[in-house]
């Protein structure tokens, strides 16, 4: 539920409550007040009729009117004097109209009368119908009212908020935009963006010197490496081995190439991410598919896969070199991952390039495959190929997904359409 | 370096090293060479330096750099200075070779591309192979494969350095080099068949060598 809403409707319905209570209490005070003046009418009445019967020492005719009516009973004992709520029935409808009347005792030649006089409240119900009405439009009024007016103000004063929430979301320690500053005059907003932006700051400072490390490290690697290499090289030439120093020769050959791999793996992600690599040109992905899947031919023959191709005439303008480890990448995986006498397919059409094959394993998880050293146990890689082919497709603007049907794992790039 | 010096000088190569940028630039300036290969990342200055000083001394060395960087700008700025060819760290001694070996025939042979070892004839402008006057075809692997064992003849070559060398990075792929052996196979075979004496012979099941003997 946004703020705006949750606000509305917390203080509106505090507001519809509020009101209500004070019309309620209203329609009392208003109805009392009003009871208290039939009353003294009531009153009055009584007196005209003491005065009348003082004066004249009988009881006054009587007549009833549309909202009045006096009546005069004989009785024993006089009575107690009290007013109570009661019914008229109109003179004209024939209906029952609220009432007040008043029971008070008279006596007139020496006899007592208790005497009734009704009147009927009709004119003041109305009254008070009215002011009920008056009040009811005036809450629908005041809610309509508050509703639209927060509604113009809250949006206008949380734009600064939903401005920096909007950049927060799209923030990636490795993208290049900054969070750019709100102007606002809301002090709680100037500081959420100072700390938001103090805080973009130090992770990505942070995430570039991680990143620096991992390239530094990785460069400071390769002389060694290089030493290794070339005395391996340099020890090979130095006479007979036996069979067991041969194995172990083997073996560390095997490693040192591995970490080599590994290595520039490592130093070819750091500078994707950095975006050092701008060799921007048109690259015919046709010919370059058709290029590796040569260079993959051993590897082919040797599982005996079953190639079949589509390929039309495609560009794009990117970096050659990326280009070509991107395909190589996931031509290679689908190599590497494939089972003897499988399938593997490549269909280049119009912006979309699919590479299907087949294996033992099942359906993958492609965010897990994509993260860095994600690899099967029985696999040779690095395990930065799908990482790397990932860093590719974003920089580029490239879409990389992935989808299992019937036992066949499709891995797609969506070229971006110029 | 001591690697590099001894893989070079034990065929009767001369092969001098220079250890830093003032001694290399001394050398650069005393003595002409078929091949200079040049670090670019030395410890007091940058190898491209060197690379322009030859270049404005009008010299025919042939250079080859190498660099730990894999960039791409110092590979483009070396080549656009005019290098012969560039080698990123780490490498194989019999890949720098190879290397070599094709700058200084470049430089020397201008214009004879015939590059000869006793009865075998590579004629390198039309890729052609002869042995005893009969021409052999080879696919463009086993050719390959011919000129990198020529130039690095003498030696035990790797499996992987053959590996690296014949498929670059695609050989990514995999840890097992069998497939080289079929290759190796086919190529033994032509050529023997041609008439040439048996000349790769597999070394202690890490590699070949590539020798009379």
């Amino acid at each position: 539920m946004k703020l705006l809403n949750k606000y509305n409707r917390l203080t509106i319905s505090v507001a519809v409550v509020t009101m209500l209570i004070t019309g309620i209490v209203y329609y009392f005070t208003i109805s009392s007040v009003l009871n208290h003046q039939v009353d003294k009418a009531l009153m009055v009445e009584e007196r005209e009729v003491t005065d009348y019967i003082r004066l004249n020492q009988h009881l006054p005719q009587v007549f009833k009117t549309n909202h009045q009516s006096i009546a005069f009973t004989a009785v024993a004992v006089p009575g107690k004097r009290h007013f109570i709520d009661t019914v008229y029935r109109d003179l004209k409808d024939q209906e029952l109209e609220p009432a007040r009347a008043l029971y008070t005792n008279i006596h007139a030649k020496d006899q007592d009368y208790q005497m009734l006089v009704v009147q009927s409240k009709v004119e003041t119900e109305d009254l008070l119908a009215l002011i009920f009405l008056i009040t009811l439009a005036l809450v629908c009024v005041v809610v309509i009212t508050f509703f639209l007016l927060s509604r113009a103000i809250l949006s206008h004063i949380w734009q600064p908020f939903y401005k920096i929430l909007k950049q927060l979301s799209k923030f990636q320690p490795s993208g290049h935009e900054d969070i750019s500053p709100i102007t606002s005059s809301i002090d709680e907003f100037i500081e959420l963006d100072t700390a938001v932006r103090n805080m973009a700051n130090r992770v990505k400072s942070e995430y570039q010197t991680l990143k620096a490390f991992t390239e530094n490290a990785s460069h400071e690697l390769m002389t060694p490496i290089s030493v290794i290499n070339s005395k391996l090289d340099t020890l090979l030439q130095t006479g007979e081995f036996t069979e067991l120093q041969s194995k172990i020769l083997y073996d560390i050959y095997a490693s040192v190439t591995k970490l080599t791999r590994l290595n520039k793996s490592m130093l070819l992600l750091a500078k994707i991410e950095n975006r050092l690599i701008t060799d921007e040109q048109p690259v015919n992905i046709k010919t370059l598919i058709t290029t590796q899947l040569n260079s993959f031919e051993e590897w082919l023959n040797g599982k005996t896969l079953i190639l079949e191709t589509e390929l039309h005439n495609y560009s794009v303008r990117a970096s050659l070199l990326l280009m070509e480890v991107l395909v190589s990448n996931l031509i290679g995986n689908a190599i590497r991952h494939n089972t003897p006498g499988g399938i593997l397919q490549v269909t280049l059409t119009n912006h979309t390039l699919k590479i299907s094959n087949s294996s033992l394993a099942k359906e993958l998880d492609f965010n897990i495959l994509t993260k860095r050293f994600q690899k099967s146990a029985s696999s040779e890689g690095t395990g930065l190929g799908l990482a790397i082919c990932k860093q590719i497709c974003d920089n580029y603007g490239f879409n990389l997904n992935y989808h299992y049907t019937n036992e066949i794992h499709h891995f797609v790039v969506l070229f971006k359409q110029p | 370096m001591e690697s590099i010096e001894a893989y070079f000088t034990e065929d009767g190569n001369i092969c001098e090293t220079a250890a830093d940028f003032a001694a290399a630039m001394t050398k650069v300036n005393l003595y002409r060479y078929d091949c200079i290969i040049l670090d670019i990342t030395l410890p007091d200055g940058n190898g491209l330096e060197i690379l322009k000083q030859i270049k404005a001394g009008q010299h025919s060395d042939g250079i080859l750099i190498i660099s730990a960087k894999n960039a791409l700008d110092d590979r483009l700025t070396g080549l656009d200075l005019g290098a012969d060819d560039y080698l990123t760290k780490p490498f194989h001694l019999s890949e720098l070779r190879a290397r070599v070996a094709a700058i200084v025939r470049r430089k020397t042979f201008n214009g004879n591309n015939i590059l000869q070892f006793n009865e075998i004839w590579v004629d390198l402008v039309a890729k052609e192979v002869k042995v005893q006057d009969s021409a052999i075809k080879l696919t463009p692997k086993e050719y390959a494969l011919l000129l990198y064992f020529i130039a690095n003849k003498g030696k035990v070559v790797s499996k992987n350095a053959i590996a690296e060398h014949l498929w670059g990075d695609s050989m990514d792929i995999t840890d097992n080099f069998d497939f080289i052996y079929s290759h190796i196979k086919n190529l033994r075979k032509k050529m023997i068949e041609a008439g040439s004496s048996d000349y790769i012979h597999a070394a202690y099941g890490m590699g070949y060598k590539f020798s009379e003997k």
